[in-house]
């Protein structure tokens, strides 16, 4: 058992959780953040992409608008790499009303938000792909954003005032007595070691899984309501602005160009539980028809891979619990000395991404308030580490870095142009990581082979370098695949499934990778694990992928049958 | 950037990336990649790349690409590899192409200039101190490959030309391309010799350049304004076939004005799918049983080389199965990819050597077969063929010249 | 002029093309790139692996599958329980006449066989099942094994091999590197350049040298499928340098074995008087609804005819795009949309990674002279036959049995045109 102290123990790691951990530690307080998985892996790292202009608020909700068009401009200027100044236009299709533009027109003009109504063919002079009937088209200044990378340089930053962030830490209970928090457990995944934090004070950010928090504490679940929305990453940019419908919000009606992707989003059904995410084929379906009415052709344009993410939305009377989008996407927070006679603990919910900083500020204001204390607010002032300020992202830079490089380190990853320096530094730095942590970080097998080529080169030098052993690095080669494979099977048409084909020539055609041992070792994911039933998927829509272990420490049977010809070496399950 | 206008011809390419399984195909068999590691490979500048681009160019070493096409013949996915490195090339270069690439890519005009001055203009090109001048001030290779230039054109020799009175067959319209008027004549008389011994009506209109040596560096609206004007005084004879022996010209024409620069003009489609290569026009006769075939017999042995320009039409080698129907004449393809020439590109200074490295496996060859005699479609293979090896390098249709009894 | 068209220029299409071109006929061979054999081992597959075809423990799925000892011994068995597999058009002899026929071909590129299967080395440490391989693939059987190789070569990794083919070989292994890009200064060297260098008899030496120094006493040497391009001897010198035997161990694309096996073949054809059309694409047909009069190919600039009196269709499966499924989830033959088998299944797909997905057990259905039948078994067409990866009923890559496949239609597609038509003219 490990023994740490504390003043505040945040709960989730995503951009909320993590922007909270840097304001507490920009502040003075010592922060120790956990999350069961690796950070931005829930909700944080399964949205679109979108760093929002307010349109989307604009005329629903302008308040929301005004805060996110103040906060994009925050945080492209404090987090310059992780954002793409793209611009956003729009866009009136032939089967909108013209008539919604002017109430967007006017909610701007309500929430300052800086639009310009432009002629439609100056649009399609600017996006020559998106459909030539568009009626209008407003431009706005949406970006677009790494949510990865957003939550490790803000990581970064708070490491540097003596935050801490604890990946794959599972929080097993918050301790209180007296009406006062005082610590936290968990369980260090990838060690199997007890870890128990002394703290007076816990900050719940852990989004759609609060109420499982909540519930740790013994208190009365926090009523959470997660929204799954899926998205679809397209082969490459069909767009370089984002692309949003301007009507009121619906399934379907924004791209977002995203590194070398553009991802298309999203749906919006509620479900029961954020860790059983399934991404279905209607709304795949529904997914294509839209990318159609915005672009012409995209049904034949290649998808790449598809996920579903959870909305952290806390379950609010005054609309009906099933209809989450007309909810307020404002954030709530539940200060259980009020609710529960509990101090030292407030549960966040809702919010977005663009104003995580903002969230944070609040978060972090309302924790103060109870303790009797009154620090500023920094975060808006300084540049995250690792950001060369004034520099925002370009689709260019992997491009130009491997210009200057590729002479010196060869391109493990081709589609993404990982090379291997980036690999096995940060190998070096996380030598616990499994193949998916370092994809989130690098971009490995995000491209369109999604592992075929690339996967087992990282698994060789994981292996060469000493970090990880063959063994392990075998079955982190495994899972990798597997996990690729869920976000690939539902969205698989033309060119990917020529891909997919070539891929198992090469992986099972050529190196016989399910002859090749298993380890009995490798720690499942938490997250991105899919467990398949005892009986097996037999429709798709019975099991779509996305779906999740509910507790890491499952004891359900993973797979119905060993990768071949290894029944007797079948993966063990999650410590 | 890109103009929207020509964004949008980019758009033809960069649509087939989505194509490509990252099978490794083309990488085997790109001549460039095989001589040096300073090309980082047709997959990699081609679809790779194009996801990071945006219209913007930052990977400069894909002017190592040589534009020869092998990635898009051998691609079995369909993607235009060499049609997106082309056009992304064109970005890179736009409004800052060397004086040399001007130069070299406007053949009609250096034709035009060195004509009255011919004996000259050649006793420059092969005098060594002026050519290690042109190195230095033009960045043109001091050993590289270079026309011969003619006191005549083929068109002083077609005005003087009489047409036989009685055709027995219809019209065609010949297209000599810029080279075939002015460095390559003998090869233009040949032909319309061998077409009017068929008994077809021969017309020369007047005609510019296609536009593709500025196409392949890089000046896109240049090459775009001459393959229009091109296509417009080839069109002359709506209903007759269009014969040419200038192959890379036919293969801007067929295809590359369209696919690379977004040409889609109905007067460019319309030529394009009329214009026949001399030996794919003679072969589809022969295949028809319509060809004569009292051929004199030719006792020779001889390499022939396939340009990648006519490899890139995907019709197969017509010279080959051609050549093939004259008693005595073997002729053994060489099977090589690329020459090194590619146009302009073996002739400049910092890709001479790149350039001689891909050829060399062809030069070897024709070595072996017939160090004396090879055959080749395009004039600018043939000339650094016979500059690399000694060897005499004709067209196709020398032969058929001379197993008609015509010269 | 062609008395067969031949479609597609992979292992189906090359021997089709071969065989008919031999025989007399007039082949043209249309490919629209160059074909999948320098993207596969390289090796020729028979069946390496059987499934029960009894239901898994869970209750889904066949069970374990089973490295298979002597293929030919065991498919009429395999064909008894998978009834709608490919082999069930063939007779064992038919299939085992086709790999020796193809064997009979390449003599210099192919081990003759003699009924068993060998194991073959792979980059991740499997011991990979196959019937006929290169002289440079032959197990020796030995009780320790040096794997090595070069550190610039980016899809071989000796550690990872070596702790991995501990197991599956059980052999004692270890793993070594040499220091020697293909080219002076490259750090990132392709398996194409290395096989041009080692074509190289100086650079063999250098290569040699340094295994030499590098590796310890263990009985023979695995390095990756480098081992030289045009020439066929290489992996031969090396072993004479290293004084032990030397194999090859197969990698990802490219498949320098696959090249050299392709560069064989290829020229074999051409040498047979196969027209070789490479680089258009046939986009359509003509056809009087009983007989397909010409197939149509899409060249540079135009839609070009070429009429045709007998055609075998051999352009690959689901991996070139011959087959496919669009984004609706519909399955489609996307030439001649010809009727397909198993295209009706429910779950062509399921998230399960390791499970067999159906998708890749749709194809084209076909009688036994390999015509392509509708759902009351009747011939679509008169005149058109198909080989190779169209054929339904076999996940090729997870049983290891595509080569023998391809080479065994192609020849019974070839054998039925004999059947029904005489040459139109000689050879040319």
């Amino acid at each position: 058992m490990k023994k740490l102290v504390t003043d505040v123990v945040v709960i989730g790691g995503g951009t909320t959780g993590i922007g909270v951990l840097r304001d507490c530690a920009m502040r003075g307080h010592r922060t120790i953040l956990l999350d069961r998985a690796d950070l931005a892996q829930g909700t944080s790292g399964r949205f679109h992409g979108l760093l929002n202009s307010g349109g989307r608020y604009v005329v629903s909700d302008p308040e929301s608008a005004r805060e996110c068009a103040s906060e994009n401009a925050i945080v492209s200027r404090i987090q310059p790499n992780a954002v793409e100044r793209t611009g956003g236009l729009f866009v009136v299709t032939p089967a909108d009303d013209p008539a919604f533009g002017d109430k967007f027109l006017a909610g701007a003009a309500l929430a300052d938000m800086p639009v310009q109504e432009i002629d439609p063919a100056q649009a399609l002079a600017r996006e020559p792909r998106l459909n030539h009937g568009i009626k209008r088209a407003f431009l706005v200044e949406d970006g677009t954003v790494d949510g990865w990378q957003i939550a490790w340089s803000a990581t970064a930053s708070a490491k540097q005032y003596g935050g801490q962030a604890l990946p794959y830490h599972k929080v097993t209970q918050v301790h209180h007595s007296n009406g006062q928090v005082t610590g936290v457990a968990a369980t260090d995944l990838k060690t199997g070691e007890e870890v128990m934090i002394d703290c007076s004070f816990v900050l719940n950010c852990a989004g759609p899984w609060a109420g499982q928090i909540t519930r740790m504490a013994g208190l009365p679940p926090v009523a959470v309501v997660p929204g799954r929305g899926i998205m679809i990453a397209m082969n490459h940019r069909l767009v370089n602005t984002v692309i949003n419908r301007c009507i009121p919000p619906s399934d379907g009606d924004i791209i977002v160009p995203a590194h070398t992707v553009c991802i298309i989003g999203t749906t919006d059904h509620k479900v029961d539980d954020p860790d059983h995410l399934v991404v279905p084929r209607e709304e795949v379906q529904q997914m294509f028809d839209s990318g159609e009415e915005l672009i012409p052709g995209f049904r034949q344009a290649r998808a790449l891979h598809a996920w579903a993410g959870a909305r952290p939305l806390i379950k609010d009377d005054r609309v009906a619990a099933t209809d989450t989008r007309h909810m307020s996407r404002g954030m709530a927070v539940i200060d259980h000395s009020q609710r529960d006679d509990l101090k030292g603990l407030i549960t966040i919910g809702g919010g977005k991404l663009t104003t995580y900083r903002l969230m944070a500020e609040h978060i972090v204001d309302a924790m103060e308030e109870q303790l009797g204390q009154s620090h500023p607010c920094r975060t808006g002032d300084e540049v995250c580490p690792g950001n060369e300020p004034g520099h925002n992202y370009l689709v260019t830079h992997r491009l130009k870095d491997r210009e200057a490089d590729r002479m010196t380190s060869p391109i493990i990853c081709e589609c993404e142009l990982m090379n291997r320096s980036m690999l096995v530094d940060l190998l070096k730095q996380n030598p616990l990581d499994n193949f998916d942590d370092l994809r989130r970080q690098l971009r490995v097998g995000m491209g369109p082979c999604q592992g075929g080529f690339c996967s087992s080169r990282v698994a060789g030098v994981a292996c060469e370098e000493g970090v990880i052993d063959a063994t392990r690095s075998t079955g982190l080669l495994k899972l990798f695949l597997e996990h690729r494979w869920i976000g690939l099977w539902p969205i698989l048409h033309d060119a990917q499934v020529r891909q997919a084909a070539l891929d198992e020539w090469i992986l099972h055609g050529t190196l016989d990778i399910g002859h090749v041992p298993s380890p009995t070792s490798v720690e499942r994911d938490p997250v991105d694990d899919a467990p398949i039933d005892e009986t097996g998927p037999t429709t798709m829509e019975e099991l779509p992928p996305g779906a999740r272990a509910p507790q890491p420490a499952t004891t359900t049977r993973r797979r119905t049958r060993a990768p071949r010809s290894q029944a007797a070496n079948t993966p063990k399950e999650t410590k | 950037m890109f103009e929207p206008a020509s964004y949008e011809s980019n758009l033809l390419a960069r649509a087939s990336l989505d194509q490509c399984v990252k099978c490794t195909i083309c990488e085997t068999q790109c001549p460039v990649l095989a001589v040096t590691p300073l090309f980082s490979g047709p997959k990699f500048v081609g679809p790779q790349a194009e996801r990071y681009r945006h219209g913007l160019v930052v990977d400069h070493s894909l002017d190592y690409c040589s534009s020869c096409g092998t990635c898009t013949l051998v691609c079995p996915q369909g993607v235009k590899i060499a049609e997106l490195n082309s056009v992304a090339r064109a970005a890179m270069k736009k409004g800052h192409t060397p004086l040399r690439d001007q130069i070299i890519s406007r053949t009609s005009f250096m034709g035009k200039a060195m004509k009255p001055v011919a004996p000259l203009a050649n006793a420059v090109l092969h005098n060594s101190a002026a050519r290690w001048a042109m190195e230095k001030t033009l960045g043109i290779h001091r050993k590289a490959a270079m026309p011969t230039a003619h006191s005549h054109s083929f068109s002083d020799w077609w005005k003087k030309h009489t047409p036989p009175s009685a055709p027995t067959r219809g019209k065609v319209v010949y297209f000599h391309g810029c080279a075939g008027e002015f460095f390559e004549v003998e090869t233009s008389i040949m032909t319309v010799e061998v077409l009017e011994h068929l008994g077809f009506e021969v017309i020369t209109p007047t005609q510019g350049c296609c536009g593709l040596p500025m196409q392949s560096n890089g000046l896109f609206d240049a090459a775009r304004k001459h393959v229009r004007t091109l296509a417009d005084q080839l069109g002359v004879e709506p209903d007759a076939p269009i014969v040419a022996s200038a192959s890379s010209c036919v293969t801007m024409l067929k295809h590359e004005a369209h696919d690379i620069m977004g040409v889609d003009d109905e007067s460019l489609i319309k030529v394009g799918s009329r214009i026949r290569e001399v030996s794919e026009f003679l072969l589809d006769l022969a295949d028809h049983d319509d060809l004569p075939l009292d051929f004199s017999p030719i006792e020779m042995t001889a390499p022939y080389h396939a340009p990648c320009q006519l490899k890139g039409q995907g019709m197969g080698r017509p010279a080959v199965e051609l050549l093939k129907l004259i008693p005595g004449l073997t002729v053994v393809d060489a099977e090589a990819t690329c020459c090194g020439i590619a146009g302009t590109y073996g002739v400049k200074k910092e890709k001479y050597d790149i350039g001689q490295a891909v050829g060399r496996p062809l030069f070897d060859k024709v070595r072996e077969i017939n160090p004396d005699f090879a055959i080749c479609d395009t004039e600018t293979c043939r000339w650094q063929i016979a500059t690399a090896t000694g060897a005499t390098v004709v067209h196709p249709i020398w032969f058929l010249h001379k197993a008609y009894g015509l010269g | 002029m062609t008395d067969v068209i031949v479609i597609g220029a992979g292992l189906a299409g090359l021997s089709a093309s071969i065989r008919a071109a031999q025989a007399g006929r007039r082949v043209t061979l249309l490919t629209f790139g160059l074909g999948g054999l320098q993207l596969g081992q390289g090796t020729i597959d028979v069946l390496g692996y059987t499934t029960s075809g009894e239901t898994g423990a869970g209750g889904s799925g066949p069970g374990p599958d089973r490295p298979v000892a002597r293929p030919f011994d065991q498919l009429p068995g395999y064909v008894r329980a998978h009834r709608d597999h490919p082999y069930a058009h063939f007779s064992v002899d038919q299939v085992r006449e086709a790999v020796d026929w193809l064997a009979g071909l390449t003599p210099d590129l192919l081990v003759p066989g003699d009924g068993a299967n060998h194991v073959v080395p792979t980059a991740l440490g499997a011991m990979r099942p196959t019937y006929l391989v290169q002289p440079s693939m032959v197990w020796p059987d030995p009780t320790s094994v040096a794997v090595v190789g070069p550190r610039q070569i980016k899809d071989f990794y000796p550690d990872l091999a070596a702790a991995n083919l501990e197991k599956t070989a059980q052999v004692r292994t270890k793993g070594y590197h040499i220091d020697l890009p293909a080219r002076p200064g490259e750090v990132d060297s392709s398996p194409v350049a290395y096989a041009s260098s080692l074509d190289d008899p100086a650079f063999l030496k250098r290569f040699a040298e340094l295994v030499a120094q590098a590796i310890g006493d263990e009985q023979a040497v695995c390095l990756p499928a480098i081992l030289g391009l045009r020439r066929t001897d290489a992996w031969r010198q090396l072993s004479e340098i290293l004084g032990r035997p030397v194999v090859e161990t197969l990698l990802a694309p490219p498949s320098i074995p696959g090249m050299r096996l392709n560069e064989a073949l290829t020229t074999q054809a051409k040498a047979a008087g196969v027209r070789v059309v490479l680089g258009s694409q046939v986009t359509g047909f003509e056809s009087d609804g009983r007989v397909i009069t010409a197939v149509t190919l899409r060249q540079a600039g135009r839609d070009q005819n070429f009429p045709a009196s007998q055609i075998i269709y051999a352009p690959g499966g689901f991996e070139s795009g011959a087959l496919t499924m669009d984004s609706y989830g519909h399955v489609h033959e996307t030439l001649f949309d010809l009727p397909l088998v198993g295209a009706e299944q429910k779950d062509l797909l399921t998230g399960d990674y390791w499970a067999d997905q159906k998708l890749f057990t749709v194809g084209v259905g076909v009688d036994d002279s390999m015509r392509p039948v509708s759902a009351d078994k009747q011939p679509v067409y008169q005149n058109l036959r198909v080989a190779g990866g169209l054929l339904p009923g076999a996940i090729r890559w997870t049983e290891k049995s595509g080569d023998a496949i391809a080479v065994t239609s192609a020849l019974a597609a070839v054998d039925a045109v004999f059947a029904t038509s005489a040459p139109q003219g000689g050879t040319n």
